[in-house]
């Protein structure tokens, strides 16, 4: 894939290289060692809390962020707007970011367009919205046949799309991560803004399901 | 029953150049003891033995430090900068150097 300029998942930042020698290395993992084993010395951390809070940081994040984006564009018009013109400034008024220079693109379902996500080359995801990508937004299958007959994957999710309805597919890469704003369910008049959060789950703003009242 | 724990948005959601180094938005550690050096400093901040906005001042300070030659190409990477940011907090606050609680 290195050939290919479509550039994927590349961190953009220089900090984040690790290209060390082995000396270098082993100096560093002795001053870690240091600091841990004083800590626990002390009784300041637990080598099982050390092993818990990575386990932590690197799976648990949900895509609870996307559904309150999704919920305050429902609620308030102002905020829609700013939303599809620039998706990464108007989620990072609700504080949620992170991402490292790529840019966020929301994109409307409507009752004429249903849009769904895809990152053909690899899973280029709008993580800190949606947490981790699903195992089969990462499959080969998924990848290719989305862009090649996406209303039969749509199917497959349970999602039957109109014949008059445009199915728009959007590949995500390293510099543009798409999130799907889908169209708020009739009967939700009434929820409040927390509510229809619930309602909205990660498969909903990848594209693949409509949002429905549970 | 099993206690419920999250991670912190302050410390997963860092932006700018503090940011976690991600790929598709797991984790990258090079090196094992970069995954250690990033729970020690997190652990300590969720027991509140600093403020974790104190941790991500001094890392600011660090990483901008290392750029100080060029931008582009700084003289050590993320997770040295984290672990220079981590030994110079623990100085500052005594923590290893005051008796056990």
């Amino acid at each position: 894939m290195s050939d290919h300029r479509h550039q994927h998942d590349s961190p953009p930042s220089p900090y984040h290289r690790s290209d060390r020698t082995e000396a270098r290395n082993k100096e560093l993992a002795a001053r870690v060692e240091k600091i841990e084993s004083l800590l626990i010395e002390k009784g300041l951390v637990a080598k099982d809390a050390l092993d818990r809070i990575v386990d932590i940081y690197e799976h648990d994040l949900g895509p609870m962020n996307g559904a309150k984006v999704v919920a305050r564009a429902w609620v308030d018009p102002d905020f829609k707007g700013r939303l599809l013109e620039d998706a990464t400034a108007a989620i990072a008024e609700l504080g949620f970011g992170g991402l490292q220079g790529e840019h966020m693109v929301v994109v409307e379902n409507t009752p004429r367009v249903h849009n769904v996500v895809v990152c053909t080359l690899c899973s280029c995801y709008p993580w800190p919205v949606l947490g981790l990508p699903p195992a089969w937004y990462k499959d080969p299958a998924y990848r290719s046949r989305v862009v090649i007959d996406p209303r039969s994957v749509l199917a497959e999710f349970g999602t039957a799309v109109h014949d008059d309805v445009e199915v728009r597919v959007w590949d995500s890469s390293a510099e543009v991560r798409y999130l799907v704003l889908p169209e708020r369910p009739s009967g939700t008049e009434r929820l409040s803004e927390d509510e229809l959060a619930k309602l909205i789950d990660r498969d909903s703003m990848i594209g693949v399901t409509t949002v429905a009242v549970r | 029953m099993s206690e419920e724990r999250r991670a912190r948005p302050d410390i997963a959601e860092m932006s700018g150049r503090p940011s976690l180094p991600r790929k598709s938005g797991e984790l990258v550690f090079g090196n094992d003891w970069e995954r250690r050096a990033f729970a020690i400093a997190v652990c300590l901040a969720e027991q509140g033995m600093f403020d974790w906005s104190e941790f991500q001042q001094q890392l600011i300070e660090s990483v901008g430090e290392a750029e100080r030659g060029d931008p582009q190409n700084p003289e050590r990477g993320y997770y040295e900068s984290w672990l220079m940011s981590l030994e110079r907090l623990l100085a500052r606050k005594q923590l290893l150097a005051r008796p056990a609680p």
